[in-house]
């Protein structure tokens, strides 16, 4: 029973109660009451349509990223690079925008380029660490944190540079764009019904990738053993960029939503660690597509419930962040465990 | 005016915050090249480091004693590092997720203790400049070099010790050994899971001291998040630097000297755009990644799990 699926989703749901009483002993330690905290951070993120909107709102470049990563992590990847992806999908929108602020386009027609554009500079950018891995042997993570240092570097230059707003260039990002350029939302709700459309059909596509094509197949193929992979006639280093590239794709998509549908603007922070989150949603769910929906939503779902926190009980937010990395280091921790029984058994 | 730069005064100055600046990249960066020596990666270098931050902060704000917050910081980082060590080498996970685990994990839980225990930005007085007699007479040198706090020295004395122990040290044959080749190390007696244990536990105790450097030392204040990607940026120095100590001493120098050069501009209200002078470090990692490309060779274990074949 330990080796089936059905005994990794127990031991899942284990690690996850695990990570529930931790957290609720860290919060006596720091003379909290964990019912209270955690009653708050459900009402927060279900107790009403609005705020469900917002977990929406979180969910959806968290399930791009996850996407993309899946992608990656099928490849035996490491795109620790997420992040300056988003980042710079976020400019390439932002970009585009500038270019048609003025024009007489249809702003439909506009949003949609400028989401391409975030799409096309998240995979530009996806492409460097591509390269740098397959020409250069750089390990994708030490060139994935270098490339995301500069992403930083190059928000803050174009916000206090070339991007700055009328007047004084500030940490609050550049000059908002019109209510036009934004992707329409539900009415009284903050979520826009296009970019949850757009993030499920992502997962979707990915699934179908990994699970129902051969180039999926092959992409496997490659991060499962890569040896084996090339001396079965699969070009592995084009293989390995290929899955850069759709994953830089999708990251660029979300830091593109993130600037049409949720800032309308440019901000410093604006892949608020995204990708660092992605990470943990992609091992949570096993590299598992499907899983990625409900995980993503759990995660999204906690960032936003514990934002009334500090005004409620003089808890921070932060909580949250403390619960997904426990959460993580528990499910890690239960397989291990698992694993060894397996072995035993 | 840029010719203000070029003044005696000034770039004294440069040099000597470059130096003291460097401080917590090298404590965090060093601790990082023993784990990697070893074959592993921890990507939670940046968790530790603020929880350090923040123990160190506290217990010296609370108590007065900067060697209590400096020791509260170690054991803090210590028993992160603990956590790492049993997670990665004990149940094999991957480690750059464990990583990214106790990275968020020490960023909330900064953040949390901060607000229930603090609640509002406070200032230490840190651990003073240190005068010694002679040496921080000599002109300009001894401004630079003698005349900063003791973890500052401590941070550049780290760098022969790390390279002794590394290279020179029975202990450092093991970490090198169980980092390349781990089965060939365990069939020759050596305790794969304990060295690693021991490099894991040092690298959380020294990213412990690398962030208390920064709050009891630099800084002499906690804000949230307050290390902001400088753990991130000292795993990737590890890399820049060969996985050598002196690598990461030059690395670690070069970063902050650019570093100090852009606060100074700022300083000095210097017509040079800010925009650019706040970017000049990080355009300038990538430069020294591209030249840095496949010069070297990782420890060929590294990230990876080991276990025994039976």
């Amino acid at each position: 029973m330990l080796k089936s699926k059905a005994g990794g989703f127990i031991f899942q749901l284990i690690a996850f109660m695990l990570a529930m009483v931790f957290v609720s002993l860290i919060l006596l330690a720091v003379g909290a009451s964990p019912l209270d905290a955690y009653k708050n951070m459900l009402t927060g993120s279900v107790g009403s349509m609005r705020k469900f909107a917002e977990v929406l709102v979180s969910f959806v470049p968290l399930l791009l990223v996850t996407a993309g990563l899946l992608i990656t992590f099928s490849a035996g990847l490491w795109n620790i690079g997420v992040e300056g992806q988003i980042v710079l999908g976020a400019i390439g929108s932002v970009w585009v925008l500038r270019q048609f602020v003025d024009s007489s386009l249809p702003p439909a027609l506009i949003i949609t380029l400028s989401i391409l554009g975030g799409m096309v500079a998240g995979a530009v950018w996806a492409s460097f660490a591509g390269m740098l891995k397959t020409f250069g042997g750089v390990n994708e993570i030490f060139g994935g944190l270098g490339l995301n240092f500069v992403s930083t570097a190059l928000t803050l230059y174009l916000i206090f540079g070339p991007w700055k707003r009328e007047g004084v260039a500030s940490m609050s990002g550049t000059e908002p764009f019109p209510d036009v350029f934004s992707l329409p939302q539900i009415p009284d709700l903050r979520i826009s019904p296009y970019a949850l459309a757009i993030a499920l059909v992502a997962v979707l596509i990915v699934y179908f990738i990994l699970q129902g094509t051969y180039f999926g197949l092959k992409i496997k193929a490659v991060g499962k053993n890569i040896r084996a992979a090339y001396l079965l006639g699969i070009p592995t280093w084009q293989y390995s960029l290929y899955s850069f590239l759709i994953c830089g794709a999708l990251a660029g998509v979300a830091g593109a939503l993130q600037v049409t549908a949720v800032y309308h603007r440019l901000i410093p922070s604006i892949s608020s660690g995204y990708g660092y989150l992605g990470l943990m949603v992609a091992m949570l769910v096993n590299y598992q597509a499907v899983w990625a929906v409900p995980v993503a939503l759990l995660f999204a779902a906690l960032n936003i419930g514990s934002i009334q926190l500090p005004i409620v009980m003089k808890l921070d937010s932060s909580l949250s962040g403390v619960l997904q990395g426990v959460l993580v280091l528990f499910v890690l921790l239960t397989e291990g465990v698992r694993q060894k029984f397996v072995k035993k058994v | 005016m840029i010719t203000d730069l070029l003044s005696t005064t000034v770039l004294i100055g440069i040099l000597a915050s470059g130096i003291r600046l460097a401080t917590p990249y090298l404590y965090a960066a060093i601790g990082e090249t023993f784990g990697q020596k070893s074959g592993v990666l921890n990507l939670g270098v940046e968790g530790q480091m603020l929880l350090g931050c923040f123990a160190a902060f506290y217990v010296a704000y609370t108590t007065g004693n900067l060697w209590l917050g400096l020791l509260a910081a170690m054991f803090v980082g210590a028993l992160m590092g603990l956590a790492m060590a049993f997670v990665t080498v004990n149940l094999h996970a991957q480690q750059g997720i464990s990583g990214i685990g106790f990275y968020l994990f020490g960023l909330g839980m900064s953040e949390l203790l901060f607000q229930r225990l603090m609640g509002t930005v406070e200032t230490v007085k840190g651990f003073p400049k240190i005068y010694i007699p002679g040496l921080s007479d000599i002109p300009g040198l001894g401004e630079i070099f003698f005349n900063q706090n003791i973890l500052v020295y401590g941070a550049y004395l780290l760098v022969p010790l790390a390279w002794f122990v590394l290279n020179k040290t029975t202990l450092g044959l093991k970490i090198r050994a169980v980092g390349e080749n781990p089965d060939a190390a365990d069939s020759l007696g050596v305790n794969v899971a304990r060295v690693r244990y021991f490099t894991i536990i040092l690298g959380g105790t020294l990213s412990g001291i690398a962030g208390a450097s920064l709050s009891i030392a630099l800084l002499n204040v906690f804000q949230q998040n307050m290390t902001s990607g400088l753990g991130f940026i000292a795993v990737a120095l590890v890399y820049f630097g060969g996985w050598k100590p002196v690598g990461v001493l030059g690395g670690a120098l070069l970063f902050s000297m650019v570093n100090s050069l852009q606060l100074w501009i700022q300083v000095l209200g210097i017509p040079v755009p800010s925009d650019i002078a706040v970017m000049m470090p990080y355009v300038l990692t990538i430069l020294v990644l591209v030249a840095t490309v496949s010069r070297v060779r990782s420890p060929s274990a590294l990230s990876k799990p080991f276990e025994r074949e039976s």
